[in-house]
């Protein structure tokens, strides 16, 4: 009988478990899905249409003979099992491939592409995080009120409204109308910018794309942060601290705050995994230099090494904090550990 | 009491942070615009990806494009793209056709200072011809040359498998064999620090952001007037259109009509509509035929008959499609030569347009037993109603609108249409596999025509299974190929010209291929920074992606006085100083709160 069928990953008895085989069975479990990920990935885009040998040489006088050549390059002259094996055991060895159109090693380009998404997913969600939970807890604490009625209002608006659009429109205003601020890219080309005016330079073009992801993302933590601030609310510990005179504020802050926080982190940490897979647009509207518009190249070819190398990182990314957050979960509520 | 202080210093930072706000606000600021400055390079916007800058192996558009700046061919192309001197001056072929001698003057030279010479060319030559990881850009222009030798350090001579007349010096960028004999061509990246032989060459390439080139002192028919360019990477053209408002870029072109509208009367920009080098037709499936004479695909078998595609043909209202859908951007088309290449523009003599004219087409089809039904469609007695399907890409907005004016024109003429539109890549398997009755098509052309007119041959047909060649229109025709071969082996120009225009008429002929229009590259640049572009054609011509480097060379800075920079604050002054106030009341934030709680602690 295997581990697993005893206990199963998800079982609230694995979070009462001990420590050591908590761990196992989560990291085994994020393996499973990790491994699901790669096969899915490499037949998934196998199935889509147009052959790469002839997308690449479109438009140009080539021979059926190159034609042939670039196919066996690329591999697809083998069966599909054996190209599907060859990616594996190229996996283990930390090797994704080389890609179709650019030359180069998928790893190397990956390498090159996610500081950008890193840099503008980390900031945003920095920002979206603090701003959502900080406005949930205040909009909880003063129910029904016009800051609550407004707060609220107003992100469900930004999360409704489609993140290209909002993009476009600011980048109509504040970039090529206004002129506050840069039409797109990570620095100003050709500066020779470095220290401190090359990071201000960067922190000029953060702006619109930080905003716009800001204003569709934060509405998530507010409304978690308001419904859980409301939970706790009626809680007798509340009670005792009114009356032991402590400030509205006090209360609010130092006592149902840090509670009502728990189900957020995990909220939080289950959306930062999506968040960089989630970036395709916004890289596209601002011309970011990010993963997300390299996986937008690499399905047009179709770049397989390309795509399915940053499929297994998007995909490696949400799973990864996943395991986070099932970890902060068990470290952040003593009760997971006593029980 | 507490209470009290709070309210006033929120009252307070509240209008300091007013204030700090509204001052920056009313700051001229400015983007890291510039103005007129022969130090500043030329601000590219660029919407295409670039695959490498490795000349052997760079085959995307922008990557081929930038290094027409950087590389000299043997023989590069005029202002009207004609063959014209390149780092050859002269060349001469043998009464056989398969001689080709190129002399090169002893004034070429690397941007590092040293000597261009025949050796770099049979270097570069040689190493296509036999190393099969060096043709992924140009092998298949070296299939017919047998041998390059250097005969001498100013003499090159190529000796052809077959005469043909398309000058084999054309489109190989010459690399020096000095820089790329001490490296692994087919894996040396060549994007910093190039040694090249044209009007720039690149300093700095940042992955998916720019790529910077410099002016090249050596440059043989001298330094440009402009210090260099920079591409910068724009994923979308909307976002491109704001960078030259703002002046973050100094010229875009690839903009929609829309977007070319949109810069109507914008302060400092100059709107620019060149001739084009693409066609956009509509292909008929006349009966596909793969390599081995066998039919394939699904076509409809009444597109067989020649009167039917004729009718077609008349039931296409080119002028109203040019005004309506392109708004006029574009010119009228005429066989698939575009009007950019005038010399082999047109119909050649004894053959014409044919006409729009849709009760015409109800006769052509009425005599050859066509009869309209109940439902208006036609049918022969023993055929099949004449419904066809349209496929036309749906990435293209251009296709769809063109398909409604096509439905109601036939509907008057008793023929059905079932339009759809699917990705590109369908578009261009099910056209290869014959799997369509009519479609949209469209290629641009390089200068020389051979290509174009050799995947309508007969030996272009592909596989059964879509593999092997590509053939544009599934067609095959004894006389064209006839035609194909008498050009391609014509040493003199004017006689090939004339034949080049009599394939080309025999193609329109068969009703195969309508020719709708030649699209208009719209343009645009900010006039304030830099004037002077060099067309290509000379008259009327594009500024960018031209054949060849003349647009961007012409280049030079406008006269500072006539400029106009704001000489606002730094583009960075308004987040610093959001940061700036931000901070403060962060700050002051903390401090009163650490007061009050101070507070309650006593």
């Amino acid at each position: 009988m295997t581990v697993i069928e005893t206990v199963p990953a998800d079982s609230e008895d694995t979070r009462g478990s001990s420590l050591p085989r908590y761990l196992a069975l989560k990291a085994g479990g994020s393996l499973i899905s990790l491994a699901l990920v790669v096969v899915l990935g490499f037949f998934m885009f196998r199935i889509m249409p147009g052959d790469p040998a002839i997308n690449m040489t479109r438009g140009r006088q080539v021979s059926p003979g190159e034609v042939e050549r670039l196919r066996k390059e690329m591999g697809l002259d083998q069966p599909l099992l054996v190209q599907f094996w060859r990616f594996v055991r190229d996996l283990f060895t930390g090797d994704l491939g080389t890609s179709y159109v650019y030359r180069r090693p998928v790893t190397e380009l990956i390498g090159d592409y996610v500081g950008p998404t890193l840099l503008l997913t980390g900031t945003a969600a920095l920002i979206s995080v603090a701003l959502g939970l900080w406005l949930g807890q205040k909009a909880a604490w003063r129910r029904g009120s016009w800051f609550d009625k407004i707060h609220t209002g107003v992100a469900l608006v930004f999360w409704s409204v489609p993140t290209f659009w909002l993009g476009l429109l600011l980048l109509l205003i504040f970039g090529g109308g206004l002129g506050w601020f840069p039409t797109g890219g990570m620095s100003t080309a050709a500066s020779t910018d470095t220290g401190v005016a090359h990071v201000l330079d960067v922190a000029h073009h953060l702006v619109l794309p930080v905003t716009t992801m800001v204003a569709v993302i934060y509405a998530q933590y507010l409304m978690v942060m308001r419904a859980s601030v409301l939970e706790e609310m009626s809680a007798d510990y509340l009670t005792t601290a009114r009356a032991k005179g402590l400030r509205e504020d006090l209360v609010r802050t130092r006592h149902a705050v840090p509670n009502a926080l728990l189900p957020t982190v995990t909220l939080i940490f289950l959306t930062l995994g999506l968040l960089i897979a989630g970036t395709v647009t916004v890289e596209t509207v601002f011309s970011w230099p990010g993963l997300g518009y390299l996986t937008y190249k690499g399905l047009s070819a179709p770049d397989f090494p390309l795509v399915q190398g940053t499929f297994v990182v998007f995909s490696a990314a949400v799973i990864i904090m996943n395991f986070i957050a099932d970890l902060l979960y068990r470290v952040l509520d003593p009760r997971l550990k006593a029980s | 009491m507490i209470t009290t202080s709070r309210s006033r210093l929120w009252r307070s930072l509240t209008g300091v942070a007013t204030a700090a706000l509204l001052s920056l606000a009313g700051a001229t600021v400015s983007t890291p615009a510039h103005a007129a400055d022969a130090s500043k390079p030329i601000k590219v916007a660029m919407f295409n990806d670039v695959d490498t800058f490795n000349p052997f192996t760079a085959v995307l558009l922008q990557s081929t494009g930038i290094n027409r700046y950087q590389y000299e061919a043997l023989v590069g192309y005029g202002r009207n793209s004609e063959p014209d001197a390149g780092i050859a001056d002269k060349w001469e072929t043998s009464e056989d056709g398969k001689t080709w001698t190129f002399h090169i003057p002893g004034d070429r030279k690397w941007s590092d200072g040293k000597a261009i010479t025949a050796d770099d060319v049979a270097y570069t030559y040689t190493s296509i011809i036999e190393t099969t990881a060096l043709q992924a850009a140009n092998g298949g222009l070296v299939t017919n040359i047998a041998d390059v030798k250097a005969t001498d350090p100013q003499t090159v001579v190529m000796t052809l498998k077959s005469a043909q007349a398309p000058n084999p010096g054309q489109e190989i960028p010459i690399v020096p064999k000095h820089i790329w004999d001490k490296e692994d061509a087919a894996k040396f990246a060549a994007d910093k620090d190039v040694v090249g032989s044209g009007p720039f060459t690149i300093t700095t390439f940042k992955t998916g952001q720019s790529v910077s080139l410099k002016a090249n002192p050596n440059f043989w028919r001298g330094k440009p007037k402009v210090s260099g360019i920079t591409y910068v990477a724009y994923k979308n053209s909307d976002a491109a259109v704001q960078a030259l408002k703002s002046g973050e870029v100094d010229i875009a072109d690839g903009l929609t009509p829309a977007q070319y509208d949109s810069l109507k009367g914008a302060k400092n920009i100059t709107r620019h509509a060149g001739i084009g080098r693409r066609y956009q037709a509509l292909a008929i499936n006349p009966g596909a035929i793969d390599i081995d004479g066998k039919p394939m695909g699904d076509g409809n078998p009444a597109l067989k008959d020649p009167i039917v595609r004729k009718a077609i043909f008349m039931a296409v209202d080119k002028k109203t499609l040019l005004d309506r859908v392109l708004q006029g951007l574009g010119d009228e088309g005429e066989t698939e030569v575009p009007k950019s290449y005038a010399n082999y523009f047109g119909f050649a003599d004894g053959h014409e347009a044919v006409p729009f004219d849709l009760d015409a087409a109800n006769k052509l089809l009425e005599d050859a037993g066509y009869k309209k039904g109940p439902d208006g469609i036609r049918k022969k007695e023993d055929g099949k109603p004449l419904r066809f399907r349209l496929m036309g890409r749906n990435t293209e907005p251009a296709h769809a609108q063109m398909a409604d004016f096509l439905t109601s024109w036939f509907k008057d003429i008793g023929i059905g249409l079932d339009v759809s539109m699917v990705t590109p890549d369908k578009v261009n398997e099910d056209s290869t596999l014959g799997k369509y009755d009519l479609y949209f098509t469209g290629w641009s052309l390089g200068p020389d025509p051979d290509n174009q007119l050799a995947m309508n041959t007969c030996a272009s047909r592909p596989n059964a299974d879509g593999s092997g060649n590509t053939s544009e229109n599934n067609w095959c025709s004894p006389e064209f190929d006839a035609a194909f071969k008498a050009q391609h082996a014509e040493l003199d120009e004017a006689k090939r010209q004339e034949l080049v225009k009599k394939a080309f008429s025999i193609l329109y002929d068969a009703y195969v291929s309508d020719p709708i229009w030649y699209i208009k590259p719209l343009e645009a640049y900010r006039s304030d920074h830099f004037t002077g572009f060099g067309l290509q054609p000379e008259k009327g011509g594009v500024i960018l992606n031209q054949n060849g480097y003349w647009g961007l060379y012409g280049a030079k800075p406008v006269s500072s006085d006539s400029s106009s920079d704001d000489g606002g604050l730094p583009g960075w002054v308004i987040p610093v100083g959001a940061i700036v106030v931000l901070a403060a009341i962060g700050g002051a934030v903390v401090a009163s709160r650490r007061r009050s709680t101070g507070e309650d602690r006593e």
